[in-house]
């Protein structure tokens, strides 16, 4: 098991630079997801946990000490791909036991890590199969078996339930958690998918064009964005994203005006997450102008003064009718303000947007 | 001292940590430097024959080959190289790169030509600019009287025209025939589909040089022995499996949707094919082009079997008759220059074809 | 609508049909017809006869030297050169971090060049005469007092040498490839368990191998036996007829001495293995993968 630091870390293709300084602790034993799109460095830094890229500048530490250029095969790191990787033309036995052959582990004492990996992840009745005879779900264990055979200080998961079907997704879900708790191992996922990081990591760490955005518990990630990215990456619906102007201690939204003391002028953006939302008899008048049924939520689109609003009702009866005028009340508290330049929520910046201001 | 190494070093742990790294980092060094090191003395051969036909083209004269001005080039250039391209990992920017890289080559442009300047000449490019090239030609065989082609040696443009044409017409030839067959086999159901691939597929594999005598007889019996179109026709027929397999393979490739909407639209399926289907396939049917055009240019056997008249010779029987001269007084330079000359449109067309050699399966075989 | 698919069949595939009859089918019977007859250096026939095979089996005292060259002709450019070296090749193009694609081209140089410069550069290169680039580097650099004849006296070797640094290439082109079509994820996974670049080559790249090198070898013993291109300008056959393989003999036999019938016939030898190794390369085709279905039913 082991602890991992990056100081500084910087990651560049010839002029590219994917990672301009990456600064970043995991505990020992923890369970970490890294979040962010596609393309935002997060495979990269996976691959240089691995030892598959070299960084090229700070330093990377593996319980103090500096590995940046030790070799893969030093670091003990196990991984899964997220095409899982498995070598096709070997069973997979070897497939598993292929790790082991570089470690001079004795015949019997590899025979019998193998065996136990294999029912870890529960493939042992698969051992002499080939890659292409077993479904994408049989894959992925074989592929983390693989992984845990060696007895890994630490455990890489790229993207590795993005191939799977929604139904195999969940189960695989719960059990490499389950897995991960068992074992202890220090482990990173690297994903896309917010349910995946929020459902399975203590931590997340959410990334975006080669830099941390924030790192913090997923209610910290939904409840208290730092930032405006953030909060339109984490949850679904997509949270609501208004523009407004603040202007001699008034904040303008569309038609709307609300006091807001204690921040400069300049443009605004305000967080509102559909489910924060209800239809009411008070607040910013709106007209629904679309329903979508999602099972036991209903997501309604309205046409405000203030822009489009996502507005979301739990229940599965549709209450409001295309067409309809209706209010949408806001619960201040959970009222996000972003400061445009910066993209930075501010903190405590509650404020009241209220319909009083449309009669002026 | 003992005492300082232990502070230094708290735990047994980082030292290892640190061999590790040394080892890891010792190891990539020499792999990269052994693999550099083995890539480039197998590839010097090569690299210094045909840099060696370029300083001849240059240089050489009559009598002997000589590598007069090989062996000094090479003690300027490879310095220069090397220092090229050390600048270019040192320099700290594009614009100092650029700098660094224009005085080191106009020193060693200065440098070349101050020592070699009086040994380059472009006599063995005359060919090019002077029309009358038999008179330049006799003069270089006018003092062998065993020489049994003093006289019969026809221009070099004579040569380059035949060539042209065979190549040329042969690729027009096969890419239209392989553009349709290839077509009907990828997309269509009829009787024998199945064998004509499979026809194509050995016809392809096969070894034609081993036809070479029937093809002779048959060419004589029609009389088109001695004949360019005659040659033309059976590199045709010889290159044309190929070509069909490769067309197919490029028209599978092409969405079926594509030609349904076409279809939907309200076109034939002959003008689905002209106006929506060959304007996808036209990879395919550069990669066909450059394919053919070089193995027509290039060709030697057929050439040599077939072609007799010195009207009728090619560039390759020319470049073979001009060596076959061998070093009896002959113009070195010369040959050179007509080597490189014939050598430059293959290596135009290879690079023009490399990215399109990449997208052929290979064969349509199963991997 | 029969009426369309009758002409679409005569447009489309008819001029590849009437040319694959013209100029494969109908050879390969001219050259059984006039196996059987006497032609000589007139072309004219005068009777059928058995004499010429009877000659190839029992009467012919060079073929026996003819085909045994040959065997070792074959044998050793494709195990040094065409599967050997083009495996290495590829191997050290791919595994260098740059300027892979540069060596690759310099190996291709040979391929590119029309056969006949790429030879003169060879009879350049190793003649007799102290010019020659190879006596130059003996000479002067290996103190070799004598300049080296090697066109005379190790004309085997050279024809080996000349063809095998054309088959390399052939054998690097489609390695590589297939090299470069390993997903770049089963690296990085055996990397991360641990093997090194040699386990990487042996446990990952050289399975993926498989089928390539056979491909290789089948496709390049066939050219390898049939083509002498680069022997009749190199060699030309000799000295005598040291490096006259089989293939060049029928050539010279045919060409040289005028014999047509005799050439006929030794070339079916040829012809016959050769349609059958060709057959052979149905059995790594897989013809249902090759065919799609046809989605559209109107002609």
């Amino acid at each position: 098991m082991a602890r991992i630091e990056f100081k500084n870390i910087e990651k560049r293709f010839d002029d590219v630079v994917v990672i301009p300084g990456m600064d970043l602790v995991i505990n020992d034993g923890e369970f970490v997801a890294l979040l962010g799109p596609s393309g935002c460095g997060k495979s990269t830094s996976l691959f240089m946990l691995a030892g598959i890229y070299l960084p090229s500048g700070g330093d990377l530490l593996f319980d103090e000490h500096r590995v940046n250029e030790v070799e893969a095969r030093d670091r003990n790191v196990g991984i899964v791909f997220q095409s899982y990787a498995l070598y096709p033309h070997m069973t997979v036995r070897d497939n598993i036991r292929f790790p082991l052959r570089f470690k001079k582990v004795p015949d019997a004492e590899a025979k019998r890590r193998v065996r136990e990996a294999a029912e870890l992840v529960q493939v042992a009745e698969l051992m002499n199969r080939r890659p292409s005879q077993l479904s994408g779900g049989q894959q992925q264990r074989v592929a983390l078996a693989r992984a845990l055979v060696k007895d890994p200080q630490l455990l890489l998961l790229d993207e590795p339930l993005s191939n799977l079907d929604a139904t195999l997704r969940l189960t695989m879900r719960t059990e490499i958690k389950a897995l991960q708790e068992r074992l202890g191992v220090t482990t990173i996922l690297v994903t896309h998918d917010q349910l995946e990081a929020t459902t399975m990591a203590d931590r997340i760490i959410c990334m975006r064009e080669g830099e941390i955005e924030q790192i913090g518990s997923p209610d910290d990630l939904y409840l208290r964005p730092e930032t405006l990215f953030v909060a339109g990456f984490i949850g679904s619906p997509p949270i609501n994203i208004l523009h407004g102007q603040v202007d001699s201690e008034k904040l303008r939204v569309g038609e709307a005006v609300a006091p807001l003391v204690g921040v400069g002028n300049g443009p605004f953006s305000i967080g509102l997450r559909p489910e924060h939302l209800e239809f009411g008899d008070s607040g910013v008048p709106a007209r629904v102008i679309q329903t979508e049924p999602m099972g036991r939520e209903i997501l309604y689109v309205a046409e405000s003064p203030l822009g489009l609003i996502r507005v979301l009702e739990s229940g599965s009866q549709v209450n409001h009718r295309i067409g309809e005028e209706t209010r949408i009340a806001f619960d201040p508290s959970n009222t996000l303000l972003f400061e445009e330049a910066t993209g930075r929520r501010l903190d405590g910046a509650h404020f009241h947007l209220n319909t009083t201001a449309r009669a002026a | 001292m003992a005492a300082t190494t232990m502070n230094s070093m708290p735990s047994t742990g980082q030292s290892h940590w640190d061999r590790l790294a040394a080892r890891a980092r010792m190891q990539r060094r020499f792999s990269d430097v052994a693999l550099y090191a083995f890539l480039i003395v197998v590839s010097l051969p090569i690299i210094v024959t045909y840099f060696w036909l370029l300083t001849l083209s240059f240089s050489a004269g009559r009598g002997e080959i000589n590598t007069d001005v090989l062996w000094p080039s090479l003690f300027i250039l490879t310095p220069a190289l090397v220092a090229l391209w050390i600048w270019g990992a040192v320099a700290k920017d594009r614009r100092q790169a650029f700098i660094g890289w224009g005085l080191i080559l106009a020193g060693t442009i200065i440098l070349y030509f101050s020592l070699l300047g009086d040994q380059l000449h472009l006599e063995g490019y005359r060919f090019l600019v002077d029309p009358d090239f038999n008179r330049l030609n006799e003069s270089v065989v006018a003092g062998d009287k065993l020489s049994y082609s003093a006289t019969a040696f026809p221009s070099v443009w004579v040569a380059f025209r035949n060539s042209l044409f065979v190549a040329g017409a042969q690729t027009v030839i096969v890419c239209t025939v392989a553009s349709l067959a290839g077509y009907y086999i990828s997309r269509f159901q009829f009787p024998l589909r199945n064998s004509m691939l499979r026809a194509m597929l050995v016809l392809h594999a096969f070894p034609t040089y081993t036809l070479v005598v029937p093809l002779f007889i048959i060419l004589w019996y029609v009389g088109l022995l001695d004949s360019l179109v005659g040659v033309m026709l059976v590199l045709v027929g010889i290159e044309l499996p190929f070509a069909v397999f490769i067309m197919k393979g490029f028209y599978d490739a092409v969405p079926w949707e594509v030609e349904m909407s076409a279809l939907a639209d309200g076109a034939t399926r002959m003008q689905t094919y002209v106006r929506v289907v060959l304007p996808q396939v036209t990879n395919g049917l550069i990669a066909v082009t450059v394919f053919s055009f070089i193995r027509g240019w290039e060709e030697y056997i057929f050439m040599v079997t077939f072609l007799i008249k010195n009207t009728n010779w090619t560039m390759s029987l020319y470049m073979f008759f001009v060596t076959e001269e061998n070093s009896l007084g002959i113009d070195f330079a010369l040959v050179s220059a007509v080597a490189v000359f014939y050598v430059i449109p293959s290596l135009i067309m290879y690079t023009v074809a490399q990215k399109y050699l990449m997208q052929m399966s290979v064969s349509g075989v199963k991997g | 609508m029969r009426n369309r698919q009758i002409t679409n069949y005569i447009v489309f595939l008819g001029p590849a049909g009437v040319i694959v009859l013209l100029f494969f089918v109908m050879p390969v019977l001219v050259d059984i017809g006039i196996a059987f007859t006497d032609m000589g250096r007139d072309l004219q026939v005068t009777k059928f006869t058995l004499r010429n095979f009877e000659r190839a089996f029992t009467g012919d005292s060079r073929l026996p030297k003819v085909i045994s060259l040959t065997f070792i002709y074959v044998f050793f450019t494709l195990a040094i050169f065409n599967v050997t070296f083009g495996l290495v090749l590829a191997l050290t193009t791919t595994a260098i971090p740059k300027g892979g694609g540069f060596f690759r081209s310099v190996w291709l140089m040979p391929r590119m060049s029309p056969s006949v410069v790429y030879i003169v550069l060879w009879i350049w290169a190793v003649h007799g005469g102290e010019a020659s680039l190879v006596n130059q580097i003996a000479m002067n650099v290996f103190g070799v007092e004598k300049p080296l004849d090697l066109l005379s006296n190790t004309p085997v070797m050279l024809i080996i040498l000349s063809n095998g640094f054309i088959g390399a290439s052939f054998g690097m082109i489609i390695l590589t490839s297939a090299i470069r079509g390993i997903p770049d994820h089963l690296f990085y996974a055996a990397k991360a368990d641990g093997a090194g670049s040699l386990s990487i080559v042996r446990h990952i790249v050289m399975p993926a191998l498989r089928w390539p090198l056979t491909y290789i070898t089948i496709w390049q013993t066939l050219s390898l036996l049939v083509s002498f291109e680069y022997i009749i300008l190199l060699t030309g056959g000799g000295p005598f007829q040291d490096t006259t393989v089989y293939a060049l003999y029928v050539y010279r036999r045919t060409f040289q001495s005028g014999q047509y019938a005799y050439g006929a016939a030794l070339a079916l030898f040829l012809i016959i293995p050769g349609i059958l190794i060709a057959i052979s390369a149905w059995r790594f085709t897989n013809m249902q993968q090759l065919l799609q279905r046809p989605r559209i039913e109107v002609q």
